[in-house]
């Protein structure tokens, strides 16, 4: 899972407190201005017109802040140069703030309060450790002003003209408390408002989570789905598979039971034999079935064997189909570089597949013989076997589907009737559950290449699952 | 009416000739073994029935040739009956195309050899008629 960066969470949410507090700014510009203009008539002689200056220039800067907000909101401002901007306008407006509080007593002024409430928003909005550094500067400021006015430095201007001007003493006491106050606001946000900061980074964090967990079910059930659909499709071409020898089967008893064929008659033996070898198609098309199904069901259960020789299974069943190749005038022909060690696999299945392959590339091989070409060679840990032939090929139409169950070439039919088109499902399915993956290349009437590859160090699920380990036999 | 040929076109030959031994009883019976065999069995044998396979070396050839007899004005007019265990397909397409008969009969694998008779029987009174 990615770590969510703070900017990722905090980014809308500053640009959200940046509106909000730009909108108060407004409520302060109109309090300046309405005290500027109205102060001299209640005898506040001196917020005019300083006040109503410090409004327009502050007016002015939350314009210029709006402005970057819409920026922003187009996705144009990074989230550092915001957080620059949200300490600058705190910098500006403690400073405005500061000009005000010079003219309206200095010290004693009714403005001081608001200092603790750009506190408490600062620390909402900025970084806590950054808000304590404005805490001193703001008090260093407000020290300097004091110090200024009481030494005479700065004119002091009393809230009324007719007030005396302050002492020492008044705006001392208020000065004692000020940084008090703003570092005890700042603690006492930050410690209320970082639980929720803290809350903040978790609920974005769950989310996320939730948001992949919800993408991860919607894939496993898209994957269920599938799975399903072709399982059903599966089973539904089985049956016709089954179903068609057996229409033929009850036909042809069906003619001899209503008498319409002497079963003792030649014809009627005839038709008899050709029953009974659509039985025999039935049996082989269960057969395949079975073992479909148990290399499909059955991986856990598999005899994962440790360091399985390719070389020894192919010398095998170069061994095994050397009779079938001469019976049909075809030579098989060796051509193996290297040695290949599989960590793991499933001897019987290994045996089956790569057995099928050359079988298949005899039997598909033309009338008048040919060469079977076996081919293995290793490189990069992947075991690649080619079974070439330059037998009937494979038409365009139908080599892509030919891994998929009962898809059988017509002119593989018309060469050779028996096949359940199963077998290279079996394939397919055996080297599969080995990592590897087998492809093939044909031309229609030239021949056709199958290569297999498998992973060396291909380590099984099941057998990474549950640490069995089968030692070898030799 | 022992004159009339009945072709029977099937990729299964011992399907074949059980068919063959019943439809012989009465007819003449000329057999091919894929579509294309058919059509050429068709333009030789001018058959006065044609019994179709729909599943042979693709999944609806059967419907495929018939769909070709219909369209051709020559052979139009020879009746159709198709076999199949893939009624669905045949539903289906009903449904969609109620238009789309591409056959006149339909018998399903197994199929009865008295039925069959049966209904070569009704096809070729009607076409006398």
């Amino acid at each position: 899972m990615i770590e969510p960066r703070f900017s990722d969470i905090f980014g809308p949410e500053l640009a959200e407190r940046l509106r909000w507090f730009s909108a108060l700014r407004w409520i302060a510009v109109a309090g300046l201005a309405v005290t500027s203009l109205a102060g001299p008539r209640v005898g506040l002689a001196s917020v005019w017109p300083s006040l109503f200056v410090v409004s327009v220039l502050v007016a002015a800067s939350n314009l210029a802040v709006l402005g970057a907000l819409r920026r922003s909101e187009r996705g144009e401002v990074p989230y550092a140069n915001m957080r620059a901007s949200a300490i600058a306008q705190m910098v500006m407006d403690l400073f405005a703030l500061t000009v005000c509080v010079h003219f309206t007593g200095g010290l004693t002024s009714p403005l001081l309060p608001f200092y603790a409430f750009h506190m408490a928003i600062g620390t909402i909005m900025i970084k806590t450790s950054l808000m304590y550094g404005m805490a001193s500067i703001t008090s260093l400021g407000v020290l300097v002003l004091y110090l200024l006015e009481g030494g005479g430095v700065l004119p002091a201007h009393p809230l009324r003209a007719d007030w005396p001007a302050e002492g020492w003493l008044p705006g001392g006491f208020n000065m004692a408390v000020m940084p008090i106050a703003l570092f005890g606001i700042v603690y006492l946000t930050d410690s209320v408002t970082s639980r929720f900061k803290e809350r903040s980074i978790e609920l974005h964090q769950t989310s996320e989570q939730v948001r992949q967990r919800g993408a991860e079910l919607a894939r496993l059930l898209a994957e269920k789905e599938e799975l399903e659909r072709r399982k059903s499709h599966y089973m539904r071409i089985s049956a016709h598979q089954l179903r068609s020898p057996l229409g033929t089967i009850k036909t042809s008893l069906q003619v001899l039971l209503d008498g319409y064929l002497d079963p003792g008659s030649e014809r009627g033996r005839k038709l008899l034999a050709g029953a009974a070898d659509r039985v025999g198609d039935l049996l082989l098309i269960v057969n395949d079935l079975l073992e479909l199904a148990k290399m499909r069901e059955g991986r856990s259960k598999a005899p994962w064997t440790r360091q399985v020789y390719i070389n020894q299974v192919l010398a095998d069943i170069f061994d095994a189909q050397e009779p079938f190749a001469s019976e049909r005038k075809v030579s098989l022909v060796p051509d193996i570089q290297g040695v290949a060690k599989l960590e793991w696999g499933v001897p019987p299945d290994l045996v089956y597949a790569f057995e099928n392959l050359v079988h298949n590339a005899i039997k598909y091989s033309k009338p008048d013989g040919g060469t079977v070409t076996v081919s293995l060679r290793v490189a990069d840990d992947v075991a690649r076997v080619e079974v070439t032939d330059h037998g009937i090929g494979i038409p365009d139409d139908v080599v892509d589907t030919v891994f998929l169950e009962f898809v059988r070439a017509p002119n593989a039919k018309q060469h050779v009737r028996e096949g359940t088109g199963l077998g290279l499902s079996i394939v397919d399915e055996a080297i599969r559950m080995h990592g590897g993956r087998v492809t093939v290349v044909s031309v229609e009437g030239e021949g056709s290449t199958f290569t297999v590859s498998l992973p060396l160090h291909f380590v099984p699920p099941e057998v990474a699952r549950s640490g069995l380990v089968v030692e070898p036999t030799r | 009416m022992a004159g009339e040929t009945v072709l029977l076109v099937d990729d299964d030959e011992v399907f074949q000739e059980a068919v063959a031994v019943v439809l012989g009883t009465r007819y003449r019976v000329v057999t091919a073994s894929n579509g294309t065999e058919g059509l050429a069995r068709v333009a030789q044998e001018r058959p006065d029935v044609i019994i179709l396979d729909v599943m042979m070396d693709h999944l609806s050839e059967g419907f495929d040739v018939a769909g070709r007899l219909r369209t051709d004005p020559e052979t139009s007019s020879i009746p159709i009956i198709m076999l199949t265990g893939v009624d669905q397909v045949y539903n289906l397409r009903m449904e969609v195309d109620e238009a789309w008969v591409p056959c006149d009969r339909y018998l399903e694998k197994p199929i009865s050899p008295q039925d069959l008779l049966d209904q070569v029987d009704e096809l070729l009174t009607a076409a006398v008629r």
